[in-house]
């Protein structure tokens, strides 16, 4: 698939690597997919399809099982080392980042319902606005997170990264915009506070797609950049880059 | 494409069944021709087993014939004397006759005597003398004796004179045949094991010869040979083996010790002739001369078999002698020749096989000469087994045909001996690593 | 692999193009003049060796190879068929002197006498730079005798009781003590062969070396023999220092401090075994470890 896995003397454990490669891929397409229905069933106030969404979260749930299983064998079966163990270790990690994304993507679905399906008056479009502000930029971030690993890109990885610092202002911003509702309307504190959550759940997509990011870098590089400042990670992958 | 691979894979097991029978049949007739190329090896090996022990087994009984011999003073020592010197002297060959003629009164005719007398072997009067010297009180006395009987008569008894043959072609007559008869009826004949043939040098008369001057001299030149050949073998070997540098010399002198192996042994023999006996002055005929010859002639082949069984040793062995800090001669003395021994014993015993067996080189250096005494050392001439029948098959009378088979199987236990001593050796000291 | 290398060791084709950019890809990171990657000093080495080339007649089979080996430290050598790992070891205690045709040039110091310039003689050093073999290679004598052999010609012992205890003390650190004690005069080929070659090991304890080379000793044993014996090099650590040659990477990376992976008679790479088998530098070496070599 890429220079990651090819070339193995072996070509079964090429094969087998490209797999659960492959399952990343998958399961990042279907994590993303996930994320865009679910921010459209609440544009299009569709509680039906907000169904369909979480019930598809089991999908992404067998497909990290699934995964899982396949990492087991392979450690077990080829005892990979030096790049190949970064990679299946990666290949884990981000899987496990992508079905917490699916996670909250269900949690995005789910307050669909809440809305829409109770008989309380909806929340107005106005108060939605900063959702589908911070979901655009999320799903920018996973995206590039996906290409990272995909192009085994040291850049766009570190990109990624440096988007997440953005993230946590925007989301900032929208919890001072939505005060002001607050302010305005006492009532809409119900509202207020699903929107928070849902708020939350999009920050936490950006933060899983930061992880991929860190994961990616860890790929390529061997170093663990997860729990250090941007400047530290980029002194540590300068001579890389 | 898997379809294509099945058609291919059904045509090939139809052509290999078609092809089935023929293959099994070459299979069977290159058994069988090996199968008969070792029956005909054992036919022959078993038909020259046969004809040598059903032509010498013989030569292991002897006729003796009982005579009673009157030891009168008069003939041995007329005055009573009892020194040694005057009863070796005294005249046993007559008192033989004499007992002879006593026996058989009825001969009277000078030629008919003669014959008579011809009963006995002329050893008959060294025993009676040998009887004297030892019991000076026998003089005087009438005694029994068992005496050898001649080889004609030996050969009589034993069956192998034709009597439908004309008497005048006959080695035994018509007379003596009389005689032997009478004396058969007396039970005065008698046939028993032929110490002789183990105790006696070699002689004219075949029932006074035997092998133990033949068998002493080829012990002595094998002694001296395995002397000189085993340590100058094994020597030669762990040099070439171990320490000399792998260059154009030491392949050259590899190449001529090949070659040396496979020259004529008769060269050797002109070889030794040429330094031992004229450059040197060495005495002719003598055991240090041909075990000389013969320690050339087996160098080669020790070599060979010392430098094979070096190379066997595996080099984890030295490797692991050196790797404890063991100097190159340590790790030779301690472990390559311990563990090489038993091959270069082996190499080593079939050589001397094959030199028991040289009879050529032996003929170039003298040791064909007759030579009746047992020699004591490597000093004194001698022969040796292989000469030995070689000069006995050579002589015209019927009994010697009988001791050339029993010396030639005398020869061959030696060798079949020899054989079995280095598979016995090699069973024993073969090591597994 | 085959087509780069000959089965005297030989570079018969240059390092192929990718993996000499590699190696100028790699320029920021610590360069020698052998171009190794990698730290290949130590604080405390026990032997040093400087330049290092050797030569099978024509044929040059080590190319400058710069290597410290440090004290009471397991050093693992990897590397492909014929890259001239085992022919590295076996400069080491000049095991290489055997053969006609080898030339050793450049300096081997151990303890800051040359070995190679009559610092230190040929035997002594033998016997401080122990090697255990591929193959277990007891003698065909005693169990006894093979462990009494070395300190026999050596002089080590004083008197038969104090040669009893080498023998003991020797088997015991062997780990083989308690297997044979009842059976010293037993042959030691009759022993199986992880037992010889744990029996090899004691014969070269038995004469006190500072270093144990071992050449590829667990390619003739079964995993357990393999496990006894790696498990054994880690208790030797203690005391000795100990370099290693094997084709199992897995066994490098488990019973090693320090790797060095060989290439062509080339010493590519040399670093912390944990790094060498999460992280290597070279290109080379990452994609021997990770079975990329075709």
């Amino acid at each position: 698939m890429n220079e990651m896995t090819s070339g193995h003397t072996v070509k079964a454990f090429t094969e087998e690597l490209d797999s659960i490669n492959q399952l990343v891929i998958e399961l990042g397409e279907l994590g993303l997919d996930q994320l865009r229905r679910a921010v459209q069933t609440l544009m299009d106030e569709d509680t039906k399809e907000a169904g369909l969404v979480i019930d598809r979260d089991r999908e992404l749930n067998e497909i990290d099982i699934k995964a899982d299983e396949e990492i087991i064998r392979l450690i077990a079966k080829r005892q990979p080392v030096a790049k190949d163990l970064r990679d299946i270790l990666t290949v884990q990690k981000i899987i496990t980042d992508l079905e917490r994304v699916g996670d909250e993507a269900r949690k995005i679905a789910n307050l669909t319902i809440h809305f829409y399906d109770n008989g309380k008056p909806p929340p107005s479009n106005e108060i939605l606005r900063d959702i589908y502000d911070m979901a655009t930029f999320v799903d920018d971030m996973l995206n590039k997170s996906l290409q990272a690993f995909v192009k085994v890109d040291l850049k766009i990885a570190l990109d990624v990264i440096e988007q997440e610092k953005r993230l946590f202002d925007e989301f900032r911003g929208s919890l001072r915009r939505l005060s002001t509702f607050l302010m305005e309307d006492s009532r809409s504190v119900g509202h207020v506070v699903d929107i928070v959550l849902a708020l939350r759940a999009l920050e936490r997509i950006g933060g899983h797609a930061k992880n991929i990011g860190g994961h990616v870098i860890f790929l390529i590089t061997g170093k663990d950049v997860r729990h250090e400042n941007l400047s530290a990670i980029y002194s540590e992958v300068a001579d890389l880059a | 494409m898997n379809n294509n691979l099945q058609q291919q894979h059904d045509r090939t097991m139809v052509r290999v069944q078609q092809g089935l029978d023929r293959r099994y049949r070459q299979e069977k007739r290159f058994q069988r021709i090996g199968l008969g190329a070792i029956i005909l090896g054992l036919v022959f090996v078993s038909f020259l087993f046969i004809s040598i022990i059903a032509n010498g087994y013989t030569a292991f009984q002897q006729t003796y014939v009982k005579i009673d011999v009157n030891f009168d003073p008069e003939m041995i020592a007329p005055i009573g004397e009892t020194d040694q010197e005057v009863l070796s002297k005294a005249n046993y060959g007559g008192l033989v006759k004499k007992t002879l003629r006593d026996m058989f009164p009825e001969v009277t005719n000078r030629r008919e005597k003669k014959v008579l007398y011809s009963l006995v072997s002329t050893g008959a009067s060294f025993q009676l003398r040998d009887m004297v010297m030892q019991d000076p009180a026998l003089i005087g006395t009438q005694q029994s004796v068992w005496v050898l009987a001649d080889d004609d008569v030996d050969m009589l008894i034993k069956g192998h004179i034709d009597l439908n043959v004309p008497e005048s072609d006959r080695r035994i007559k018509n007379n003596q045949m009389a005689w032997i008869q009478s004396l058969q009826a007396e039970d005065r004949i008698e046939k028993r094991f032929n110490t002789i043939f183990f105790s006696a040098g070699d002689s004219r008369e075949p029932e006074l010869s035997g092998i133990k001057g033949a068998v002493h001299g080829s012990f002595f030149t094998l002694m001296i040979c395995l002397l000189i050949s085993f340590p100058v073998g094994v020597a030669a070997a762990v040099y070439l083996e171990e320490f000399a540098p792998k260059n154009r010399w030491t392949d050259i002198i590899e190449v001529n010790i090949n070659n040396l192996a496979a020259v004529p042994s008769i060269v050797f023999g002109l070889l030794g002739l040429a330094v031992f006996i004229n450059f040197f002055g060495l005495p002719r005929s003598v055991p240090l001369v041909g075990g000389l010859v013969l320690a050339l002639m087996t160098l080669p082949t020790i070599i060979i078999a010392s430098r094979a069984a070096l190379k066997s040793v595996p080099p984890s062995i030295r490797e692991a002698a050196l790797g404890v800090g063991a100097s190159p001669m340590q790790t030779i003395t301690h472990h390559v020749l311990p563990l090489a021994m038993p091959g270069m014993l082996t190499g080593t015993i079939i050589g001397m096989a094959q030199a028991l067996g040289e009879t050529a080189p032996l003929l170039m250096i003298g040791m064909v000469a007759f030579i009746v005494d047992i020699p004591g050392g490597p000093f004194d001439p001698s022969a040796v087994l292989p000469v030995q029948i070689y000069l006995w098959a050579d002589s015209p009378e019927r009994a010697f045909v009988e001791r050339t088979s029993a010396a030639i199987m005398v020869l061959l236990a030696f060798l079949i001996s020899m054989n079995l001593l280095a598979v016995w050796l090699r069973k024993k000291f073969e090591r597994r690593w | 692999m085959e087509e780069f290398v000959n089965e005297s060791g030989v570079v018969t084709k240059p390092l192929n193009p990718e993996a000499a950019t590699e190696v100028d890809m790699q320029a920021s990171y610590e360069q020698h003049g052998s171009g190794t990657v990698g730290e290949i000093y130590v604080d405390d080495p026990r032997m040093t060796c400087r330049n290092v080339n050797v030569y099978y007649g024509e044929k040059q089979a080590i190319f400058d190879v710069n290597l410290d080996i440090g004290k009471n430290q397991v050093i693992s050598m990897i590397g492909p068929s014929g890259c001239g790992k085992s022919t590295f070891l076996r400069c080491l205690n000049r095991m290489n002197d055997t053969i006609d045709v080898c030339r050793v040039t450049g300096q081997i110091k151990m303890d800051d006498q040359d070995i190679y310039d009559g610092g230190l003689d040929v035997v002594p050093l033998r016997a401080s730079v122990g090697m255990v073999f591929q193959k277990p290679n007891p003698f065909p004598k005693s169990i006894y005798d093979n462990i009494a052999y070395g300190p026999r010609i050596h002089g080590l012992s004083d008197n038969a009781k104090h040669l009893d205890e080498i023998v003991e003390s020797s088997l015991t650190r062997a780990g083989l003590w308690e297997e044979v004690k009842d059976r010293m005069d037993q042959p030691g080929t009759g022993l199986s062969g992880g037992q010889q070659q744990r029996l090899c090991i004691a014969r070269a304890i038995a004469v006190s070396p500072e270093v144990i080379l071992m050449d590829e000793p667990c390619s003739a044993l079964d995993p357990i023999a393999t496990a006894k014996i790696e498990e054994l090099i880690d208790e030797l650590r203690e005391n000795y220092t100990i370099a290693i040659v094997t084709h199992s990477m897995q066994q490098a990376a488990r019973v090693s401090q320090r790797t060095a992976y060989f290439h062509l008679g080339k010493l590519i790479e040399v670093g912390e075994t944990d790094q060498i088998f999460t992280n290597p530098r070279h290109k080379l070496t990452e994609d021997y470890i990770t079975g990329r070599f075709g």
